[in-house]
């Protein structure tokens, strides 16, 4: 028999450890670095620099010579062909710069007659007999730009985004260099678009503040341009109601010995990289500022100096990665965490870099011709310590965060995978929801074990034990569709019979033990809550029709147009400067009380019921009241028990997830801009960093029920996935360690209360 | 052994030829009966035991001598579906008065009980609890009650130097004497023992009633023993009850060597059961 039970014992300790070791190897991989190796080199027939870049198969990289010509060279020779194209450029002129822009393997060639050629590099697969893919690559002539001739172009960027589209181009060198843009239209009919005019070029020089451009770029929405100086300075112009204006300008190495070396878009064109000659880079993001009405670009993150300088950058298309390079080193990086994924050891001087369109291969093309072509195997570069804990800036926040949004509908989209948020939000569940359950349920257990009637208790005992069994869905459900809007307008009821049922009771207690004894002895022993269950519903009821009045009186806010209003759902955000949420902690704490009161007090009155009776009645015989006994003697006995009561307790409100879900708005948020309760008290907004988010009337979103919510939604094995399963693991280790430590002090406790 | 031989001019130790004590009677029982829910556990008790002297309870095993100990202080209040009829006066006043607080009664009656029962407490603690619940916090009191109490209960030599440490660290013996000095910290003037010794070896057995004659000297002291020799050991009034009636009661020497009913006569010979 004691087999039986020692196999099922060790079941169990293996079956924990089962999970916590699943968990644990679902989140590891997050904590890893970039891995990069080096899988073929591809020789083009030439020798001079040029331009790369990847199809999405890493087959046939192309090679563009600067000028006229495009190869395309096959990785593997067996299954694919090597091709050549020559661009059908206008005789007699010369590419003088030139823009790869990746994401729509767009090739932005500025002429030296000062047009602009744009030409597409498209590939197309198909398998062959064998099954492999057999890849081919064309070149499809776009359009040619005729800007007014003049200088040779020394700076050229166009976007396409939609109906607006928009050419930047820096004419020229030097003093005499010149910023033009020019819209393109494009007209539409019933039978499509059609086609594409240029407009008028307008030369922005003079907006440039007597400074020369060098290096122009357009971000993806095309209404603006980013204009590097001489001076190393940006400007940043807008095209607002088809008038250009100076929106900015700035200075991204301020003051320093190494000027600004070049900058460049991150994917989602939102930030913007720049980087010093000594090899310092900064990302510059735009967002909104505070006391502004526009976005501006501002600094959100920096990177560690890359030794030697940066020659070549790169986005990765497909998340917030960057390679930079430069004669030794090639370095893989992600915006979002600052974190450097990998770092590689060059042994070439390379010219070129260039990424596939998923981010898993990175050509490096070196002066000899010679494609190096590397594997990057980074499926996690968005996690990690920092972005699961730490505040970060995220682009088009107005400052460092913690924020969980873990998914959305565009690809350049940042994932914020902040636990922080959680972790408080579950704290705050339980924090509200043990505020309410822990001095009823224990009082409740005292009362019954120790003074209640045995045949009541009989009945009153069983009851609770049922309550224990309600369905955390039915009590979510009541929650949500009940509660909430319930106590919603009756915040000031709720907050009244708050005060008034401890309050009324205490005195009514406080008033019958002044009673002279021949009146008191007429109740008999046990029964004495009978006269207080009338009044308790007396005063309930009473709180809930005082309120409106205590609402007309205390909480009443200005109405935009002048008039009073009372109304606790506009006063609290008024005073206080927190959102008032209908689901709120409010509710959670008080139906997630519901679901804990039952656990608490049946373990604490069990633990109560078994102190000795001889110890009782030898405190009894010395005189002391029962009060006293309780206070004296059975508490202390019984409070190991009760300890373990509430750490059982707590275990249940932290893993709940039903009555979360349901009855919290979900947000994952613990930003609250305001004031708060706490300024009150002289600790002033950011003194006390955690009591900023301990607000009673906001909603919250709690680790337990982002599971719930979203690992039906996560792609297995993606970095959304493992972070629930980090998620998870921290909810384990945090009632894990809780409950061992509450195990070691509950061990002291009843050693120390041991009777006998 | 027998209580010592009597001088006429103390009081605590003449008991007349008709069993009448010079003392006052201190405790009164006056036709009590008892039921715990429809069983009834005594019946028409009527007894006078007096000031200052020891009084044992003997009898079998259910025959309602700890319960009308236990009525003496109403400790029998913790059990419900009681139910009493007649009544008990201490020094002329009634326990069951609508007036009394039991709280103040159970201050003038110290229990001590069969098992020994130390509170999870240091020594300290456990003798000065009753004052502590009476609100009396006063350190110099205190260490001056927690010291006589313990030479009343000839506990002190043995336990002076860890008086801060568990009481569980004490032997069987020396935590019932605790008990005692417990009970007798507020200075109760009537001591309950129930079965004081049935947990205890011989030893410390004789302690303990080597200590309750030092005690009469201050307290009415009332027995439940099942051990004949020592109702005759230590007591100067004996009671034996049968089936929750009192069959007779007077002076210990008396009851137990010229028995007046049979039933007292066989159960002190042990014939009974």
């Amino acid at each position: 028999m004691t087999s039986i039970i020692a196999f099922g014992g060790v079941c169990i300790v293996v079956a924990v450890f089962g999970i916590f070791a699943f968990i644990f190897s679902e989140v590891v991989p997050l904590f890893g670095k970039a891995r990069v190796e080096k899988t073929a080199t591809v020789q083009f027939p030439v020798t001079a620099d040029g331009l790369t870049g990847l199809d999405e198969w890493s087959q046939l990289p192309f090679h563009y010579d600067g000028q006229r010509t495009l190869r395309f060279q096959p990785v593997q020779p067996s299954i694919n062909q090597p091709s050549q194209v020559t661009l059908p450029l206008p005789d007699a002129v010369t590419v003088t710069s030139r823009r790869f822009d990746p994401e729509h393997n767009r090739l932005i060639l500025g002429l030296s007659d000062g047009q602009v050629a744009i030409y597409q590099v498209k590939y197309a697969s198909s398998a062959d007999a064998t099954g492999s893919t057999v890849v081919k690559g064309s070149v499809s002539s776009e359009r040619l730009l005729p800007l007014p001739p003049g200088q040779p172009l020394q700076s050229v960027d166009y976007k396409d985004a939609g109906d607006r589209k928009l050419v930047a181009v820096v004419q020229g060198q030097g003093a005499s260099a010149k910023l033009l843009v020019a819209s393109l239209r494009q007209s539409r009919s019933l039978l499509g678009a059609g086609q594409v005019k240029i407009g008028e070029s307008i030369d922005l020089t003079a907006k440039l503040e007597g400074q020369h451009p060098e290096h122009v770029l357009i971000p993806g929405t095309a209404d603006s341009v980013i204009v590097e100086t001489d001076r190393h300075e940006i400007f940043y112009l807008f095209l607002k109601n088809s008038a250009w204006e100076l929106r900015q300008r700035f200075r991204p190495f301020p003051g320093e010995s190494s000027p600004l070396a070049g900058i460049d878009l991150l994917l989602g064109d939102v930030s913007l990289v720049t980087w010093s000659d000594a090899g310092d880079l900064r990302i510059f993001s735009l967002f909104v500022p505070p006391g502004e009405t526009t976005r501006l670009f501002g600094q959100t993150k920096s990177f560690p100096a890359l030794p030697g300088g940066i020659l070549h950058y790169l986005p990765s298309q497909r998340n917030k990665s960057f390679a930079v390079a430069n004669d030794q080193l090639l370095r893989i990086c992600h915006a979002t965490t600052e974190g450097v994924r990998a770092s590689i050891k060059l042994s070439f001087r390379p010219v070129d870099l260039a990424m596939d369109a998923k981010s898993e291969h990175l050509a490096l093309l070196d002066n000899s011709g010679v494609l190096h072509l590397y594997q990057v195997d980074d499926p996690h570069p968005e996690a990690g310590f920092r972005a699961f804990f730490s505040r970060i800036w995220y682009e088009g926040s107005s400052k460092p965060k913690h924020e969980w949004q873990s998914t959305s509908g565009t690809d350049d989209f940042e994932p914020k995978l902040s636990l922080t948020p959680l972790i408080i939000g579950s704290l705050k569940g339980t924090l509200y929801a043990l505020l309410f359950a822990v001095p009823i349920a224990l009082l409740a257990a005292v009362f019954v074990a120790q003074f209640m009637h045995p045949d009541v208790k009989k009945v009153v005992k069983p009851v609770m034990e049922i309550m224990a069994s309600l369905p955390s869905v039915v009590l979510g459900f009541l929650a949500a569709l009940w509660l909430a809007p319930l106590i919603e307008t009756r915040v000031p009821s709720v907050i009244a019979i708050v005060i008034l049922i401890p309050l009324i009771s205490a005195l009514i207690g406080f008033g019958w033990s002044l009673l002279p004894v021949r009146h008191r002895n007429l109740l008999p022993k046990g029964s004495e809550y009978g006269v207080l269950i009338p009044i308790v519903i007396l005063i309930a009821w009473g709180g809930w029709h005082l309120g409106p009045i205590l609402e007309r009186v205390f909480f009443v806010t200005d109405a935009p147009d002048g008039s009073k209003i009372a109304d606790f759902r506009l006063w609290w955000p008024q005073f206080t400067g927190t959102p008032y949420d209908q689901r709120n902690c409010l509710v959670v704490g008080f139906m997630m009380g519901f679901a804990v009161i039952p656990i608490i007090f049946t373990i604490s009155e069990d633990s109560l019921s078994n102190v000795p009776p001889s110890i009782i009645s030898a405190s009894e015989a010395l005189g002391a009241s029962r009060w006293q006994v309780v206070r004296t003697v059975v508490l202390p006995v019984a409070s190991a028990g009760i300890f373990s009561a509430l750490m059982i307790g707590f275990g249940r409100a932290v893993g709940e997830t039903m009555i979360v879900v349901m009855a919290t708005g979900n947000t994952a948020i613990m930003d609250t801009n305001g004031r708060l309760i706490f300024g009150e008290f002289g600790l002033g907004h950011g003194q006390f960093p955690l009591a900023d988010h301990w607000d009673i009337f906001n909603g919250m979103r709690t680790l337990s029920a982002n599971i719930a919510v979203e690992l039906p939604e996560a792609a297995v094995h993606s970095t959304h996935y493992r972070t629930l399963f980090l998620g998870a693991m921290v909810l384990f280790l945090m009632t894990f360690s809780l409950n061992t430590a509450a195990e070691l002090l509950r061990q002291r406790l009843r050693e120390k209360f041991r009777i006998g | 052994m027998p209580p010592e031989p009597a001088t006429p001019a103390s009081p605590t130790t003449d008991f007349s030829a008709q069993g009448e004590p010079l003392n006052p009677a201190f405790i009164e029982v006056d036709h009590f009966h008892f039921w715990y829910g429809a069983k009834q556990a005594i019946q028409d008790i009527n007894m006078e035991i007096p000031e200052r002297q020891i009084t044992a309870f003997i009898g079998p095993s259910g025959c309602g001598k700890t319960t009308l100990l236990r009525n003496l202080n109403r400790l029998n209040d913790l059990i419900e579906n009681i139910r009493h009829e007649g009544d008990i006066r201490i020094d002329g006043q009634s326990l069951y008065d609508p007036s009394v607080e039991v709280i103040s009664l159970r201050k003038r009656v110290g229990m001590v009980f069969q098992k020994y029962n130390p509170f999870p407490k240091t020594i300290y603690e456990n003798v000065v609890f009753s004052l502590r619940v009476a609100g009396r916090n006063a350190k110099a009191e205190l260490d001056e009650v927690v010291e006589r109490s313990l030479r009343g209960a000839a506990l002190w030599d043995e336990v002076k130097d860890k008086l801060h440490e568990s009481a569980y660290g004490l032997s069987g013996g020396q935590q019932q004497r605790l008990c005692i000095a417990r009970a007798i910290a507020n200075r109760p003037q009537i001591l309950l023992m129930d079965e004081p010794c049935a947990a205890l070896d011989p030893v410390a057995t004789l302690k303990i009633e080597a200590l309750m004659t030092q005690l009469k000297e201050e307290f009415t002291i009332v027995i439940v023993t099942h051990n004949m020799q020592q109702a005759a050991r230590v007591s100067d009034r004996t009671a034996y009850f049968f089936m929750g009636r009192l069959i007779e009661y007077g002076p210990t020497l008396q009851l137990l060597s010229k028995p007046r009913e049979k039933a007292t006569q066989d159960y002190i010979s042990g014939r009974y059961g």
